[in-house]
């Protein structure tokens, strides 16, 4: 063939060639500039692609031009990065520099000393931290985590129900979430505008998709009985689902097919609802003169409800610390906490940032939220964080729902049929019960 | 070529020509069907009954449930489908103005998805809807009429066998209606000679030279009804439980993948043997055997 008969001279012409091009090749890659510091921030949060699109092209633009510091956004979910941050500390090279994730996935962390001290670098100036998320950020010794955002399930009323107040209860109480503000008031309201309106008027997200769920054993649970989990079939629970049945006949009956009360709510067909910020969202944008957003009710033991906290934490030993605390500084500023509120939805973990809200939609919701948060009787109840075994923990509560209000089964008989599977979750994960338990 | 060597290509050519078949059906049917089997019988390498016996006797299964309403809703939909469907056909097969036109709406709802048809539904029967708002309207009723919600989970039914009819009786018709096509017209004219009434001819003459369609028919329905899944999610959620919701919730919500796998091998059996039956049930006399 041809190619052999290649002459010698053309052979070295060619390898000449080659040599100066890979010589050039890997002198251009030993001589460059250095790359400008990049560090990477993963993320459980913000991960659906609009959020992090915001997150790319706003925050994270911004935060470059001000500081010079490339981060790079990694959504992740929480199973990939519990398994990262594993090996990363396990083999002493960690590359990610910050971490977001929710309250319980950095307790896990923290619990396996895999988390910087944040203390160590002092106090962010110019905001302050409600006392609440302050206790939980620190745990297992250290400062674990900075508190980034927050969100949480609310009622939202329409002005219309106040006409139709039970007697002792004010708008008041119910703005403020006073100590009259409880659920047999609540209970007392729904009847008597069953009675005089002629159909419930209350609703709840207990669709497949809803998070009713997060009432049961958030809401409820801790109000009537103190905890989450652990009074799960304690003579208290029974009240609460006595309680439940009780209310259920004046609740709109097509809550069971309903995942998110804004519609409902702009459809009129109640004007008490119950369901998570981001889920009611849409029927205070749209009507924001028709709606208020209020506390929830207390019970016997407290005001009982969920607060998701994520939180920003750096991994032990992680790369370009002094700028991972720059993220984390930018990040928790009233300014940029707003921003996403305003695009995302999740609310600030700062008090000056409330001030910092325009008026409209955001302001009913963020004064409703803050309402909540700083009842005197508020116990807040964290979700716990069973990884893969979280839809057996939800699916306990509804079933007990289902049998016992559904189907109306014998509620002892039910709940203790089904404590042990519950407690048998939490070994099986080897996880903490959730705040207010432990 | 040597007339031995013809031989054996010949004997060989049927398998070659199904080869490509037969792959595709390995590839897309049997590799996952043997992964479902995996998934719900084998666990860290050894043969178990863990998932078996959660479907069976946890208190969080609602398998039996979910079996009792997908039958039930096979048993209700389908026939009424059918003979809608059949008397729609023949209706069509009558020609005259604006028969396409006719055809072409009836047709229509095939077109939407079950999600789409069931929200579609929702939205006319939900308590504020077009439904109970005309109803209202007229006088006819004072209080609005409650479809949704697990109080009223009979309801909630109607409404679901509503929607599959108004969605799913389209796709009967088309076969049916094909099927009419190639009735033969000399037949029934020869019938008519002879002095057959309507019913008699339909007895006789159309239903046995259609039951090749009807048995298609038949079966790509009911494999259809024991998929149901998007239509009872959207108007009752899990109120009304059916096997490809429960499959879906176990495997999304929950996270027991082998359950879900399990709720798939159980539809696929169903349908395996309704199928089966079929074919048995509706084995055709050809009239003109050979043509």
């Amino acid at each position: 063939m041809r190619f052999l008969a290649l002459s010698k001279v053309h052979a070295v012409i060619i390898a000449v060639v080659i040599i100066i091009i890979v010589g050039g090749i890997a002198a251009y890659f030993l001589t460059r500039p250095p790359a400008p510091t990049k560090i990477i921030w993963a993320s459980t949060q913000l991960c659906p692609p609009e959020e992090q699109a915001f997150v790319k092209d706003e925050l994270l633009k911004e935060f470059a031009k001000e500081t010079g510091i490339q981060a790079e956004f990694v959504a992740i979910s929480y199973e990939d990065l519990a398994t990262r941050i594993e090996s990363e500390e396990a083999s002493g090279k960690v590359t990610i520099s910050v971490i977001g994730d929710l309250h319980g996935g950095l307790d896990l962390f923290a619990s396996k000393g895999w988390l910087e001290d944040l203390s160590k670098f002092g106090a962010l100036s110019g905001r302050t931290f409600p006392k609440v998320l302050e206790d939980y950020s620190k745990m297992h010794g250290i400062k674990a985590y900075v508190p980034w955002m927050t969100a949480t399930y609310v009622m939202v009323i329409n002005k219309k129900a106040f006409d139709y107040l039970p007697e002792g209860l004010t708008k008041d109480d119910v703005i403020k979430g006073t100590s009259k503000w409880t659920y047999d008031a609540f209970l007392a309201w729904a009847k008597k505008l069953y009675e005089e309106t002629g159909s419930a008027k209350v609703g709840f997200p207990a669709g497949p998709k809803g998070l009713f769920v997060r009432f049961l054993h958030g809401y409820l649970y801790p109000a009537f009985t103190g905890a989450q989990v652990k009074n799960f079939d304690s003579d208290d629970a029974v009240k609460m689902w006595e309680w439940l049945k009780e209310l259920w006949k004046y609740v709109h009956p097509s809550s069971t097919t309903w995942d998110a009360m804004a519609d409902p709510l702009l459809r009129e067909d109640v004007w008490i609802a119950w369901d998570h910020t981001a889920r009611i969202k849409d029927a205070i944008v749209q009507r924001p003169d028709d709606f208020i957003v209020v506390p929830v009710p207390a019970g016997p033991k407290g005001r009982g409800f969920i607060l998701v906290i994520a939180g920003l934490a750096i991994p032990k030993g992680a790369p370009n610390q002094d700028q991972a605390w720059k993220l984390i500084d930018y990040l928790t500023r009233p300014e940029t906490q707003v921003k996403v509120l305003e695009k995302v939805g999740f609310f600030p973990t700062v008090s000056e940032a409330t001030g910092k809200i325009p008026s409209g939609a955001l302001k009913i919701l963020a004064e409703g939220v803050n309402a909540q948060v700083s009842t005197p009787d508020a116990l807040v109840a964290l979700i716990p964080s069973l990884g893969p075994k979280g839809g057996d923990f939800k699916n306990i509560y509804l079933t007990a729902f289902d049998r016992i209000v559904n189907k109306g089964e014998d509620i002892k008989g039910v709940i203790s049929e089904l404590a042990p599977q519950l407690l048998k979750l939490f070994e099986e994960v080897g996880a903490p019960l959730p705040p207010p338990d432990a | 070529m040597s007339k031995p060597n013809k031989l054996i290509l010949e004997r060989y050519v049927p398998y070659i020509l199904i080869a490509p078949a037969l792959a595709y059906l390995l590839f897309f049917i049997g590799y996952p069907l043997a992964q479902a089997i995996v998934l719900a019988f084998i666990k860290e390498g050894g043969f178990t009954l863990e998932n078996i016996n959660y479907l069976l006797y946890s208190p969080s299964s609602k398998f039996f449930e979910a079996l009792y309403f997908t039958l039930l809703l096979a048993l209700v939909v389908i026939p009424i489908q059918v003979a809608i469907a059949l008397g729609l056909a023949t209706l069509l097969n009558i020609k005259f103005r604006g028969r396409n036109a006719a055809l072409y709406i009836i047709i229509l709802p095939l077109t939407i998805s079950d999600v789409a048809a069931g929200l579609i539904w929702y939205t006319l029967l939900s308590p504020n809807g077009f439904f109970n708002k005309l109803l209202m309207n007229l006088g006819v009723i004072s209080e609005p009429i409650y479809f949704f919600g697990y109080q009223y989970r009979h309801m909630e039914f109607l409404a679901i066998v509503l929607t599959e009819i108004w969605r799913a009786t389209a796709i009967v018709f088309v076969i049916l209606f094909a099927g009419l096509q190639l009735v033969s017209g000399e037949l029934i004219e020869a019938a008519e000679v002879f002095g057959a009434n309507a019913w008699q001819r339909l007895k006789y003459i159309i239903f046995p030279l259609l039951k090749p369609s009807l048995q298609a028919a038949l079966i790509i329905r009911t494999l259809f009804a024991f998929q149901v899944f998007g239509v009872v999610w959207t108007l009752a959620g899990r109120d009304i439980p059916v096997l490809a919701g429960e499959a879906y919730y176990e495997q999304v919500e929950l996270r027991h993948t082998g359950v879900a796998a399990i709720y798939a091998l159980v539809i696929a059996a169903m349908s395996v043997a309704l199928g089966y039956l079929y074919i048995k049930m509706f084995r055709a006399k050809y009239l003109e055997a050979g043509t």
